[in-house]
């Protein structure tokens, strides 16, 4: 371990493996390490061994749930949206090829005691039990708005402007009732609480799109989900990083980041030696978050999110039977501030036993007694298997790390999809290398 | 399906070359699909190989071969999981002149156990037969070895090229002695898969700007 690196990566979560593969693929000699003796740090998909180990380490796995080596569940419950920034990075890396990937059934809203399909388009829209026979057409008439919406042609504004009026002006222009926006704002929209109504309308704009035109790519769902599991993505970008010369460690304790008499990082020690870089990313597990690092708080907590990973081993009732699906309760059917989330998979996609399905109740945490803020959610899934509650606090850093070399990611958030780590992992692209993330075609090896 | 069309579609199938650092996965893949030898001062630790496609025809049937590499993961036993996904063969390599390869072998055996099913194709390739004059494994020891694994047995050289043709060759046509490795190879096999949509009700994964133009597909 006596060269000197450009960039050392602690974690091996999904931003640092993005991180790692694109850097490397850009030429930066990378030396990638974890504490796990396992890839995927807090997006890790674990193996029955590993789960047990991990929430209740006196206790071994119940023989009925079947083989270890068939489970891989997911920590985070997160899908890829279809035609999101996440499915860009992996087509432009060629990181495809070490994946395979299936729809997600069924994207559902509650509303008023109990769950219904997402409508996505007018058509949807039209046979939505959600809505009223008069809503239905306000809510057809709003869609075809937004699907006729083009920036140069001020004929198919209806007397918007995206930019200056709040989602409520649109909404109400449109006559919307409240629960029609509640399924749009966070079911299509994707927004965790009701900020964004009093926002400008172009982000919930730019959101409703990428959920529609998503949909429209595979049709049951606008999501998609790796075979094996989550833990899949940061492993083959591991192996992208690898491909192009990175290094890999596992089961490395990290003992001191070693930093200068300025604060500049210098290098990392690891049983008892220290490797140089000119860099260090990290995630924030590696930089105080448990207390660590001298005492330096380069991170501080945002919040918390509670989830919960339960073992059904029925589908979700009122969900055709669907193999995988997402529910989204929103806030103010249960009235919370922010969405309650369950994401479901199943034997369908490599992650569980046949006949076990595998449910992550998820929420951001509002009160002292967080496992009862999901228990809207809980009581959705039927009689519950098993159960591993578990509250992360969210970190994000305290500086932009660019006076001492030190960068870190932010924790995995409690939104439903992968969009917000592509955004960390383009901003410490940039605080790293000083400019945008531009992705570039890996070339493809010539075919005989 | 008619059978015309049958005939002419190969069939796939995944190899994954595994073993110590610096035992020649690279080179043993190199001289086999680039008939192709890199002395050791140009042919440092792998970078950049990440698996090679060969067409063979194998008892009357078209092959279509995606040899994989390790991306140097071996090094430190980082190789991922995702690694042995699919794989119907395995090629297990060790150097001839290096004892400490040869008894790494047991490990490399157990990460297989924890990977691969035990239908998968396994043979061991005892490489560098080039070096003979400081062998330190002896051929019949590794013969033994092989058979108590149940694996096929071949000794290498990349350098001269012995062996390695049939190593690769054997490999296949006990893969292809064993249908149920490739027939419905959309349900598990690589080269129909792997972002390609291979999997029954999987989904292909392409750009939205640039979608796939016919006949450019996936490498593998």
């Amino acid at each position: 371990m006596d060269e000197e690196y450009d960039v050392i990566v602690l974690g091996t979560g999904l931003t640092e493996c993005i991180l790692s593969g694109l850097l490397s693929v850009e030429g930066k000699k990378v030396l990638h390490m974890d504490r796990n003796d396992y890839y995927g740090g807090e997006s890790a998909s674990l193996n029955l061994t590993q789960l047990y180990r991990k929430f209740r380490p006196d206790q071994a796995p119940p023989a009925d749930l079947g083989r270890d080596r068939d489970y891989a569940v997911d920590l985070v419950p997160k899908f890829i949206i279809a035609s999101g920034e996440l499915t860009k990075i992996l087509v432009h890396t060629d990181v495809t090829r070490y994946l395979e990937f299936k729809q997600i059934a069924g994207s559902y809203v509650y509303r008023e005691g109990r769950i219904s399909k997402v409508p996505s388009t007018e058509m949807e829209a039209v046979r939505s039990p959600l809505m009223g026979l008069f809503e239905k057409r306000r809510a057809k008439k709003f869609f075809e708005f937004l699907q006729g919406w083009k920036d140069e042609d001020p004929t198919t504004h209806q007397g918007i402007n995206l930019d200056e009026d709040s989602m409520k002006t649109v909404y109400e222009k449109f006559g919307l009732e409240a629960g029609t926006q509640d399924f749009i704002g966070h079911a299509m929209a994707l927004y965790l609480d009701d900020d964004y109504i009093t926002k400008p309308a172009r982000p919930s704009y730019d959101r409703i799109v990428l959920y529609t035109s998503s949909m429209a790519r595979y049709g049951k769902s606008p999501y998609i989900y790796p075979l094996y599991g989550l833990g899949e993505l940061p492993q083959s970008f591991a192996r992208l990083s690898a491909i192009y010369g990175g290094t890999y460690m596992l089961d490395k304790k990290i003992d001191a980041i070693v930093t200068d008499s300025d604060g500049k990082f210098v290098g990392v020690t690891s049983g008892g030696e220290t490797v140089k870089a000119k860099q260090v990313i990290g995630d924030p597990s590696y930089f105080g978050a448990n207390g660590g690092d001298g005492g330096k708080v380069r991170v501080v907590e945002e919040g918390k999110v509670v989830r919960a990973i339960c073992f059904l081993k029925h589908p979700i009732p009122g969900t055709d039977d669907s193999d995988s699906c997402q529910i989204i309760i929103p806030q103010n059917q249960v009235n919370r501030r922010h969405d309650i989330y369950i994401a479901m998979v199943s034997s369908t996609h490599n992650v569980c036993a046949k006949g076990v399905y595998v449910a992550i109740v998820s929420t951001v945490v509002e009160t002292d007694r967080p496992e009862q803020e999901i228990a809207a959610g809980l009581s959705l899934l039927g009689p519950i298997y098993d159960k591993f509650v578990d509250i992360t606090p969210l970190y994000t850093p305290t500086s932009s790390g660019q006076a001492d070399n030190i960068f870190i990611t932010r924790s995995y958030d409690a939104t439903s999809h992968f969009e917000t780590v592509v955004e960390d992992v383009q901003d410490v692209w940039k605080r790293v290398v000083g400019s945008d993330l531009v992705l570039k075609k890996r070339e493809v090896e010539v075919q005989n | 399906m008619s059978p015309a069309t049958t005939s002419t579609q190969p069939v796939n199938v995944k190899l994954l070359l595994i073993g110590n650092s610096s035992v020649g996965k690279s080179s043993l893949l190199l001289r086999f699909s680039d008939e192709q030898w890199l002395p050791e001062d140009e042919s440092s630790a792998t970078i950049g190989v990440d698996f090679r496609v060969h067409k063979m025809d194998v008892k009357g049937k078209k092959v279509k071969l995606s040899i994989w590499d390790t991306a140097g993961q071996e090094r430190f036993r980082t190789i991922t999981s995702s690694y042995y996904r699919g794989a119907q063969g395995i090629i297990l390599v060790y150097d001839v002149a290096n004892r400490e390869s040869f008894e790494a072998l047991p490990r490399w055996y157990s990460e297989l156990e924890t990977y691969v099913s035990s239908s998968v194709v396994k043979i061991l390739v005892g490489n560098k037969v080039d070096k003979e004059f400081s062998r330190q494994v002896p051929t019949a020891e590794a013969e033994k070895f092989a058979a108590r694994m149940s694996s096929l047995f071949v000794e290498t050289s990349a350098k001269t090229s012995v062996g390695v043709k049939e190593a690769f060759t054997e490999v296949v046509e006990q893969i292809m002695d064993t249908p149920e490795l490739w027939e419905n190879t959309s349900a598990r096999g690589q080269g129909t898969a792997h972002g390609n949509g291979g999997v029954p009700g999987g989904v292909q994964v392409v750009g939205l700007m640039d979608e796939q133009k016919p006949g450019e597909g996936c490498a593998c």
